[in-house]
């Protein structure tokens, strides 16, 4: 045996920001050759940006990335495949509206080699005659697995690649990964379900606030010690909301999801939302929230099940139809919301439009429910001209403050607070527990787990299109959470 | 169950998928043949001069609709190819008059290359500048036409007889023979087709329309490929000036004439089936939809419809065929 004096890919001090936010403060990876390497970490933890950087889709601010000791610049995905990287992305990059054969012929992959691959994967039947966008997810999933495996890089990036697969082609997947590694190539395996870690992974990175915080062979450490590096020091416990669960059973459920399905994506959620409650939804990324979203308000129309507002079916067509039951949305991107040109005045008023039986302006009290609104927010309304022009704590409170103008009885906030300063979070989560305490019903998905003793009254773990776990909020350790997050409580409560 | 070998021969003819990913070409093909078979019962004379004067004169609009679809399937628009063809038109006629037939056409190849490195620089602008498409080629719309009416103040300059019958199929440019307008639609249409589908570029263009990250991701040059696009635009607008030179035998550089043509090519774009987002269609369709679009015009002359009512025919056709199709793949998407 003789030792290899360099890894076959590493990166020292990677930094990364975009604009003001930082993804990346500075991250050291090693990867050696013939390992398959986990990289590990909460949402927002900077796993992605890392693997883009090393894909020549993002280039670093500082730092450098190393190939077998040499130092490369990786400008575009052409380069970094030429260093030898090969990515497969969480969302396959295969082009629509070209068929299987024109998208291998147009990145000049070797079809023959690409063939055996799917076959060796047990891919099932595809014609390679058809366009990628009318086949499913799983099969595109494996035919970009199967074609960057084609390119025989030294190192093959694997972004999330079993979130979609059935559980036996997740097994083939695996079996490849095998190979490959025993062939002496190496693998980056980014992954939520720590379970796979476990059985899969050499050794692990984990990443948190932008940071590689700890390596180790994930089979020294138990999956309980992969929760804990992945969420560092444990947190000091704030405190939470005291709830009076008595008082709540007694009040009247507003919000009801039955057995609600929606393809793939969500399979069977039921929940009662009561007055005056707030109810945290906690997901790991692509575990069918954004659907479960898009049910409740009304912007699509469930696969089965129902919803039920105040004792009567939704049916929604369109978010307006779920407005007019009084369901409403925050959703974490804010520009998607407001009206980014015009003044916070104008956003607050907009709801109240399209109640208009008058031509020439706008309802008697709308000024009275637009000012209230803003002294209740305490929005900075110095540059209230633009909307756009407001930071994204104002620009998020506008967004709701909108609501509040135009009355709601359910307020859906996805990731309200995505990209927000904490002294702003802050706000926002008072503003919430006010409006609750006040009658409305809330339904908050977050990725900050830290918060949701904060303001929930209880605590939905979504996990697989499913609800897995109900707490109470006060009492949820994020570490409960995670957990339960990743698919574990369930095997636990079975054994 | 299929094994893979045999699902990469193919299963046969699945008529079902051609018709739906060539249904819309297909179609725009039906609809002119049923408006050429239309206008044959309408004159009682119909025969080589009709169809000899259909595809002369439809030459310049499938060129220019053939341009306009290569831009618009990699994600663009052009409105400065009608300016293009009127520039072509305006350095070829004051190029090549009083030239022998051989000479003309080193001038009509130096035409066409210099449009195409012309439009390939407009390409390139975009790509750098970020600036939308549409903003940059009206700026060169402007450009262009004005560079054409410096060329070509008024109307004027020439060709030699054969550069007007390699179009027309006659000298005069007027005559029964349908054989050279007919081979010199197919031949640069058939080019195009075959060079979108079937080369790596080509496919890069449809890639870079249709979704420009996974094209970036797949390491394409997305940037290279918008360059292509309006280069090789460019070269069959200036195939569009040349033909209507050969046409009419003389240059004329009117800035409503190419503003004129570039409406036309993205009707045409649009009937035949170009989805204006990119990645979809072909430039057949583009083409069959351009020979419609022309020969609308002598049918309703034809049935005596006044040309200004013809005008608001032509635009509710176009309403109604889009809507049709709108509806058709709307429902489709519910089916599915």
């Amino acid at each position: 045996m003789f030792v290899t004096s360099a890894p076959l890919v590493s990166t020292k001090a990677v930094a990364k920001n975009f604009g003001s936010v930082v993804a990346l403060r500075s991250v050291d990876l090693t990867v050696e050759p013939g390992e398959i390497h986990a990289l590990l970490g909460a949402n927002g933890a900077g796993k992605s940006t890392l693997v883009k950087i090393l894909s020549g889709v993002h280039q670093p601010q500082s730092g450098e990335v190393a190939v077998q000791g040499r130092v490369v610049t990786l400008r575009s995905p052409g380069e970094s495949r030429d260093a030898g990287l090969a990515t497969v992305f969480q969302d396959p990059a295969l082009i629509p509206d070209l068929t299987v054969e024109e998208n291998l012929r147009l990145t000049s992959a070797d079809q023959d080699l690409v063939v055996s691959w799917l076959e060796r994967m047990e891919a099932g039947a595809l014609d390679f005659a058809a366009q990628i966008r009318e086949l499913p997810l799983p099969l595109l999933r494996l035919l970009d697995l199967a074609r960057a495996l084609a390119r025989e890089p030294r190192l093959l990036l694997l972004d999330e690649i079993t979130a979609a697969l059935p559980a036996d082609q997740a097994e083939h997947v695996f079996e490849v990964m095998q190979e490959w590694k025993a062939a002496g190539r190496s693998v980056l395996f980014i992954t939520h379900r720590l379970g796979e870690v476990m059985r899969m992974c050499d050794r692990a990175t984990v990443l948190r606030d932008g940071r590689n915080v700890a390596e180790f062979a994930p089979r020294d450490l138990g999956e309980s010690g992969l929760v804990e590096a992945m969420l560092g020091e444990v947190v000091k416990q704030a405190v939470g909301v005291a709830t009076d669960f008595e008082a709540l059973e007694r009040a009247p459920v507003v919000l009801e999801a039955r057995d609600l399905r929606s393809r793939e994506q969500v399979r069977g959620v039921s929940f009662r939302l009561r007055a005056g409650e707030v109810i945290g939804v906690v997901a790991l990324e692509g575990q069918g929230q954004d659907r479960l979203f898009e049910l409740l308000s009304g912007d699509r129309r469930p696969d089965g099940g129902e919803i039920v507002v105040n004792g009567e079916n939704m049916a929604a067509r369109s978010p307006y139809d779920a407005v007019r039951k009084g369901v409403v949305l925050v959703p974490s991107d804010r520009l998607q919301a407001l009206l980014p040109q015009r003044s916070v005045r104008e956003n607050l008023g907009a709801p109240l439009y399209n109640r208009i039986g008058r031509w020439f302006g706008l309802v008697a009290d709308e000024e009275e429910r637009v000012q209230s609104a803003v002294d209740r927010l305490s929005i900075d309304t110095r540059a209230a001209k633009q909307a756009i022009r407001l930071s994204g704590g104002n620009q998020q409170k506008v967004v709701v403050g909108r609501w509040l103008a135009a009355g709601f009885r359910v307020l859906l906030c996805f990731d309200p607070t995505r990209g927000i300063d904490v002294g702003t979070k802050q706000q926002i989560y008072r503003l919430l527990r006010e409006l609750a305490d006040d009658g409305a019903a809330v339904l908050l998905y977050t990725s900050e787990l830290a918060e949701i003793p904060l303001v929930c009254d209880r605590v939905l773990v979504m996990y697989d299109g499913e609800f897995v776990a109900e707490q109470a909020a006060a009492t949820a350790t994020e570490e409960a959470l995670l957990t339960a997050a990743h698919g574990l409580s369930k095997e636990e409560d079975v054994a | 169950m299929t094994t893979f070998e045999e699902a990469r021969e193919g299963r046969g003819v699945d008529w079902r998928r051609i018709a739906r990913r060539q249904g819309w070409t297909v179609g725009v093909w039906l609809l002119l043949l049923g408006t050429i078979v239309f206008y044959a019962t309408l004159i009682p004379n119909f025969g080589d001069f009709q169809i000899t004067s259909i595809a002369k004169n439809s030459l310049p609009l499938v060129y220019l609709a053939v341009a306009q679809a290569i831009i618009v399937i990699a994600g663009g628009i052009d409105l400065a190819v009608g300016a293009m063809l009127v520039l072509s038109n305006a350095v070829a006629a004051r190029l090549m008059e009083g030239q022998p037939f051989a000479m003309t056409i080193v001038i009509a190849i130096g035409v066409i290359v210099f449009c195409a490195l012309l439009n390939a620089g407009v390409g390139w602008v975009i790509t750098v500048s970020k600036v939308p498409d549409i903003v940059v080629t009206l700026a060169t719309l402007f450009i262009i036409s004005g560079l054409a009416l410096m060329v070509l103040p008024s109307p004027g300059g020439g060709t030699s007889e054969w550069f007007r019958a390699l179009f027309t199929g006659s000298t005069t440019g007027s005559g029964s023979n349908f054989w050279p307008p007919l081979l010199m639609m197919a031949i640069p249409v058939a080019i195009a087709a075959l060079f979108m589908r079937r080369t790596k570029t080509g496919l890069s263009l449809y890639a870079t329309g249709s979704s420009p990250v996974a094209a970036y991701l797949s390491a394409i040059n997305t940037a290279r490929a918008k360059v292509v696009s309006y280069a090789i635009g460019g070269a069959y607008a200036a195939l569009g000036g040349l033909s209507a030179l050969a046409i009419t035998g003389s240059g004329e550089s009117r800035f409503s004439t190419g503003s004129n043509f570039t409406l036309r090519s993205v009707a045409a774009v649009v009937l035949g089936g170009v989805a204006l987002t990119g990645g979809i269609g072909s430039v057949v369709g583009a083409a069959a939809a351009g020979i419609f679009l022309y020969t609308l015009s002598p049918v309703l002359s034809a049935m005596g419809v006044d040309p200004n009512t013809a005008q608001v025919i032509q635009g509710v056709l176009i309403v109604v065929v889009m809507m049709v199709a709108g509806i058709v793949q709307l429902r489709r998407e519910r089916a599915e």
